[in-house]
């Protein structure tokens, strides 16, 4: 399974940041993988419409997360996460999203 | 009273109130702990000692009446996490809380309502006093702040490569603005429309801060978000109205990707349409303004600035070219169409590749 995560926006624009990460699952430690697999399930990560959170009018400087989950059949599933919403374990997920393309993100 | 709350050292007691605000500001965390505790309470002792008079609201704990010229702030802690707005920390006249996001957050929140009412009789961000609200501590590590349409919300950095976004006076500025210009203007947030959009809050974030340190065109840095970045970053801020395209270039960012004339527009798909991009252009002709005419660059430039944003032939699609005619039209109805401040505001704009002509 690889997960694609693109972070679009935000305050400033970094030429070499807004570009799309890649993370194999396969290739992370066991626990990491069984850790991000946990945050998927409880997300609920594949009922998930495909926007999550949604801006105010008006609002400005907000960053947006694309994840996309590819299976090994080639299927996909990608949904779009506003920086507020409503979903605490859609966040968490983005937490160690973020966390593991770090440093900047 | 003093020998039955046994958590104040006696001294802390006998201090009076302006003595214990130096050290809430300036001592050890223990003593500035111990001062904040003292204020609290005392705060309280005389609110009590007021009340055995004749009924009278504590001067302390008045609340703000809404009406022209107060402030009504309000700053919350996400507690890390990403829930809005997180728990209130500290309202309008409240002491310092010792959480320096919050203490920063509430007085660059004071000094930017401050500079619209000060200097263009504007009561808060939509003229009729509405509320100012901060989240901070928003998320974990988190490197941006935005306006999320009615408050401002600030990460704290990674603390490696960023610092805490509330440590920029701009940065507050420029997220309120956004604010204004959502009351005013109504840009719509993507290509032209939007690049104008954050060019108003990059021109007006920079004002308040100059309007603190009251400094001239010349004498300000023309930055944003000045101090973000750590030492480990190439970069000096995160936007530069002076000289666009120069303020970072770092391998991990990237180069500050921003043009200074239309002939280097950007035109892409990412970033709503190039929004903190293109908006270099509007930048430096506000830049150009200010520093043609010199002295303080919110009494004539600013000023040209903001009658334009309130124009009503400002439209959520405009683009440069709307904004600079209407620059134009507003220099020209308030100085004359000889004065030095329209001849400044046309030959900016012709300098930055925007043709202003009336056809």
């Amino acid at each position: 399974m690889r997960i694609h995560f693109n972070v679009e926006g935000g305050l400033a624009f970094f030429p070499n940041l807004n570009k799309p990460v890649t993370i194999d699952v396969d290739e992370l430690p066991p626990e990491e993988a069984g850790e991000l697999e946990e945050l998927l399930d409880t997300a609920k990560f594949f009922d998930l419409p495909k926007s999550v959170g949604e801006f105010a009018p008006g609002a400005a400087d907000y960053r947006r997360y694309k994840v996309t989950i590819e299976n090994e059949a080639g299927d996909r599933h990608s949904v779009q996460f506003a920086d507020v919403s409503d979903n605490p374990e859609a966040r968490k997920l983005l937490d160690f999203l973020l966390a593991k393309i770090s440093p900047i993100m | 009273m003093c020998q039955r709350i046994s958590h104040h050292h006696p001294i802390f007691c006998i201090l009076p109130p302006y003595v214990l605000s130096k050290i809430s500001q300036n001592g050890t965390d223990e003593q500035r702990a111990k001062a904040l505790q003292t204020m609290s309470t005392d705060s309280t002792m005389r609110s009590l000692r007021l009340t055995q008079a004749p009924m009278r609201q504590p001067a302390v704990l008045t609340r703000g009446v809404p009406g022209e010229g107060h402030k009504h702030r309000t700053i919350y802690t996400a507690l890390n996490t990403s829930e809005l707005p997180g728990d209130i920390i500290r309202q309008e006249g409240a002491p310092p809380s010792g959480d320096p996001a919050a203490d920063e957050a509430y007085e660059a929140l004071g000094a930017t309502y401050d500079f619209y009412w000060q200097i263009y009789a504007r009561n808060s961000i939509d003229d009729e006093g509405m509320a100012m609200k901060a989240s901070v501590h928003f998320g974990k590590k988190y490197n941006n702040a935005f306006w999320d349409g009615q408050a401002m919300v600030f990460g704290d950095g990674d603390g490696d490569l960023f610092n805490r976004f509330t440590i920029s006076l701009d940065i507050v500025g420029h997220e309120l603005t956004h604010g204004v210009v959502a009351d005013e203007g109504q840009l719509q947030y993507f290509y032209q429309s939007g690049a104008l959009n954050e060019s108003i809050s990059d021109v007006f974030g920079s004002l308040v801060r100059q309007h603190l340190l009251q400094q001239t065109a010349d004498q300000a840095d023309w930055l944003i978000g000045a101090g973000l970045f750590t030492a480990k970053i190439n970069g000096v801020a995160l936007r530069s109205l002076k000289a666009p395209g120069t303020a970072f270039d770092d391998p991990l960012l990237g180069k500050d990707p921003q043009p200074a004339h239309m002939k280097n527009f950007v035109r892409t798909f990412e970033d709503n349409g190039g929004v903190h991009i293109n908006s270099g252009i509007p930048n430096h002709a506000f830049y150009l303004v200010a520093t043609n005419l010199g002295g303080y660059a919110w009494e004539k430039a600013g000023l040209i600035w903001y009658e334009a944003l309130r124009d009503k032939q400002l439209r959520p699609n405009s683009g440069f070219q709307r904004f600079a005619r209407l620059t134009l039209r507003n220099a020209t109805r308030l100085y004359g169409s000889a004065g030095v401040e329209t001849k400044a505001v046309r030959e900016a704009w012709k300098q930055v590749g925007v043709n202003v002509s009336y056809s």
